[in-house]
This record gives C-alpha cells, structure tokens and sequence, in this order.
C-alpha cells in the first residue's frame, strides 16, 4: 500500500519538477512547484514524520507559495520575457547533474538501512520528539537560525522603507 | 469494532462508509446553516427572513440548488480556463479535509475519528491554508480588476490572521501537552472534589477571544468580509463565477463557518462533554451556538476598513497572543513548581 502512494506521489513530485521549468506561463510554474511541494509532504508522512509533513504544507505550500503567486498576480498575466537560454547553459548544466549524480552515490556508500521497529515510529517525527531535540541537543543552532531570521526580517523592513528626507 | 480494524478489508469498508456519512452529513448541515443564517438575519432586521419554500422556508436552499445548478455556467473571455475551474475545487477540497481529523462523540465513552493523528490541530491549519489559493487563484484567472484585488486582499489577510491564530492555540497545547484533539477534549483535572473535563476555556480566556476574532477573519466572513466587499468591490473573487462554481465556493465558506465552530467547541468548551446530555447532542448544540455567533457578528458589526484589518491582526491580535503565551508558560511553570 505504502509503495503504491510513494509510487504515485514520486511521479506527481516528478512532473511538478518538469512542469516548473517547462511551463512558459509563470503562474503555472508557480503552480507546478506547489504540486511539487504538496507531494513531497505525503513522502515526509509515509515516512511517519507526521510533524515535518504538516509543516510543509503550512510554510511552503501555505505561505512561501502564496507569496510567489501575490508576485505574479501583481505583475499580470505575462508570458515569460527576457533572453533566452545563456550559451554555455546545456553543457554546463549536465556537468552539475553529474556531479550531483556523483555526490549522491559517495554518499550512499556504505549506509546501513534497517526496518523501523515499533518504538521508532510511535516516538519517531512526533511533535514532543522533535520538540526535545529543538530545545535540547540543537537548541543553539536553533536559535542561532531564529536570530538570523530575525536581522533578515528587519533589513528587509529597513530596505524597503521609504526616504523620508 | 476494533476487530474489525484489525482486519484491513473491514477497515477500509468502515472509513470509506465514515467519510459518506461525513460528506452527507456536512452536506446537509450546510444547507440548514445558510438557512439557519438567513432566518436569524430576518429576525435581527426585524423582517421574517425565507418562509415560502416548504414549513418554515426550510426547502428554500433545496430551491436554491436546484436554480444554481441549472443556471448558466458562464465562463468570461481571455481568462486561463484551467486554473478557473481549479480555483473553486480547491476551495471545496480544503474545506472538506480538515474533518478526516475532527473527532466526534457518538455516545457516551463512544467516539470516532475518520483519522485520529499526533498533529490534529495542525493538520486543521495546513489544510485551510491551502484556501488561499482558492481565493487568490479565483481572483486572478477571473480576468477582472475587481476580481484580483479581492483575491490579494484575501490572501493578505489570510495569512496574516493565520499567525494569531495558531498563536492563540499555543497556551491550549502547552496545557494540554498535545496536539491531539481527542486528548485536548479528555483533558481531565483535579480540583479538589471534583475530577473530570473541564471547558479549557477557563484556563485560556484570552487564547479563546483570539482564536474566535482571527477565525471570522479566516473564513472571510462579515466584519472581515474584505475579499467579497460588495461596495466597493462588487463581489471581489467570486465577481465572475456563476452556476456550480459560485455554490462551491459557496459551499467552502460555510463549511469552513461549521468547521471553525467545530473546532472551538472541541478546542475551548469540552467538546461532547455537557453535563448529562448525550454527546452527539451536545457537540451539535455547542457547533450551533457557534455557527449562531457568526451569524449574530454578522448582523451587529459593519465592516472594517483595510488599514484597520491589518492594524488589529498584526499590531493588537499576534502581540497579545505572543504575550499570552508567555504569561501561560511562566503560570504553567509556577504551579508545577
């Protein structure tokens, strides 16, 4: 059953790749990356992170989304502008997919994969589980990224602040 | 019926059979709240409200779909066909799934759930934060001037009485410890003789003041009804729908209307649990006192204006919500001792 949802939520997430690069309207790549998004929150609860899952939806799909579509909706409904492809793009684009490719494989060198036993997923990507590591082994990371969120927010209050003078 | 949740084909029968009756039953109660809320609005205005169609007008909106769902469905000129058609589906979708995670009480120590998951409450939020694009979407692909400042305007104010919001719930879980509604409405306490549920809304008058003011705010509805002001707007995002698109979102608003009563009640008034009334009775009572204080806002207060909106969300709800949450927490910390 699991393997059935991962197949089809994969390939939803896939297309939703494919549609944001391919789609020369912006309000569908907009709308491409939101399916991208919303697929990847059910992978994130089919492997029991119930908390990431709702996270998600509620910051990428609910507010970092929106935000891109008040965007598109403001400038109106025009088509894709500006030049076209850089020279180099093809070449230089299939070098990072095959260094990407590269990573990716050194990396999964020599993991160990196990089965969930029971005790993992009743406590595994519950909200109090990850609310112990927040405040507990990562707490000074943690805040460390509240605060840079923090200095962004106010310089970018700062910058868009008229001149008063 | 644990048995036969133990067996998968039983187990599927038995929530595919609970979301029909869910669909059917929110169906139905929808129909009765626009009534319900036509009839009270006559009675405020001292006017007798829909009593033609049926005993007490209540075949009035069976009339009333049966009209829209003949009418035209008219779709206008240079707009993006797909997204149109998307918007309001979206709307209906996210309405409906917020009850897959809304317990409800059948009978005494007798309850049950579509799914009983660790995140209810959130799950709630995700889901009608996805009403956004509804709104934003239907506004835009209208092709309309009108059209696309309600949709912006919606989803300004949207996601900024989102924050307060899910604030004002903070100080319940802290209390509660979980996110579960099953367990915030079981939480039991033990003051002096008497053990038992208690209405949380004692321990969190001000979360609860918040979650109702940002809750009408959500669903769009009168005195934040900006998105669809009629004045100035003409009907803001659903100027251009017609037919069985305008009941969808139509559907959506009122649905969202009970889902948010819903929640009140599980989350501040003890849910099923009134003294000895029977529980589906007293949910149901609780739902409809709440949907009754929408209508009732609706007809005392007129609207406000844009700047006001945002000042009230952003300026007085969140900073206040901030500051119950640490006042709970420090309370919470004292008494644990």
């Amino acid at each position: 059953m699991a393997i059935a949802v991962f197949i089809v939520f994969g390939l939803l997430a896939i297309a939703g790749g494919v549609g944001v690069i391919t789609f020369h309207q912006p309000i569908r790549s907009v709308l491409s990356l939101v399916v991208v998004m919303l697929s990847l929150s059910v992978l994130f609860l089919l492997l029991s992170a119930q908390f990431v899952f709702v996270v998600q939806i509620i910051v990428y799909a609910g507010a970092v989304m929106v935000l891109f579509l008040f965007v598109i909706a403001l400038l109106g409904p025009a088509r894709e502008t500006g030049p076209g492809r850089l020279r180099f793009q093809t070449g230089l684009s299939s070098l990072f997919v095959l260094a990407f490719f590269g990573l990716l494989y050194a990396m999964l060198q020599g993991v160990q994969y196990r089965q969930p036993d029971h005790t993992d997923l009743n406590v595994f990507g519950t909200v109090q589980s990850i609310a112990v590591g927040l405040f507990t082994t990562y707490l000074y990371p943690f805040e460390l990224t509240s605060v840079l969120l923090l200095v962004a927010a106010i310089g970018a209050i700062y910058l868009s602040r008229r001149d008063e003078s | 019926m644990s048995d036969l949740y133990k067996d998968p084909i039983g187990h599927w029968v038995v929530v595919v059979l609970a979301m029909a009756v869910v669909l059917f039953v929110l169906l139905t109660a929808t129909a009765y709240t626009v009534w319900f809320e036509r009839v009270a609005l006559g009675h405020i205005q001292r006017r007798p409200g829909p009593n033609r169609v049926g005993p007490w007008g209540l075949m009035q909106l069976a009339a009333d779909g049966i009209k829209l769902a003949f009418k035209e469905s008219f779709v206008p000129a240079k707009t993006d066909r797909v997204i149109y058609v998307i918007a309001p589906t979206i709307a209906v979708a996210a309405a409906f799934l917020a009850w897959a995670v809304i317990p409800i009480g059948l009978w005494y120590n007798v309850q049950y759930w579509i799914a009983d998951v660790n995140v209810g409450v959130l799950l709630i939020f995700a889901v009608s934060s996805l009403n956004v694009y509804a709104i934003v979407l239907g506004g835009y692909a209208s092709n309309n001037k009108y059209s696309l400042l309600g949709g912006l305007r919606s989803a300004a104010q949207l996601i900024s009485y989102e924050m307060a919001m899910g604030l004002s719930l903070v100080p319940t879980f802290m209390i509660v410890g979980s996110l579960r509604l099953r367990d915030i409405v079981d939480y039991t306490v033990h003051w002096g003789p008497y053990t038992g549920p208690i209405p949380l809304i004692l321990l969190t008058p001000i979360g609860f003041l918040i979650y109702m003011i940002a809750a009408v705010a959500e669903t769009n509805r009168t005195p934040f009804d900006l998105p669809e002001a009629e004045q100035e707007l003409i009907g803001g995002f659903l100027t251009e729908y017609s037919g069985l698109k305008f009941v969808m979102y139509y559907l959506a608003e009122y649905v969202n209307v009970i889902t948010a009563s819903a929640l009140a009640t599980l989350l501040f008034f003890g849910g099923w649990y009134l003294w000895v009334v029977p529980p589906v009775l007293a949910f149901f009572l609780k739902v409809v006192f709440f949907v009754f204080v929408y209508i009732w806002l609706r007809g005392t207060f007129p609207r406000l204006r844009y700047d006001m909106l945002m000042r009230l969300g952003w300026k007085v709800l969140l900073p206040l919500a901030i500051v119950n949450v640490i006042v709970t927490g420090v309370i919470i910390v004292l008494v644990q001792g």
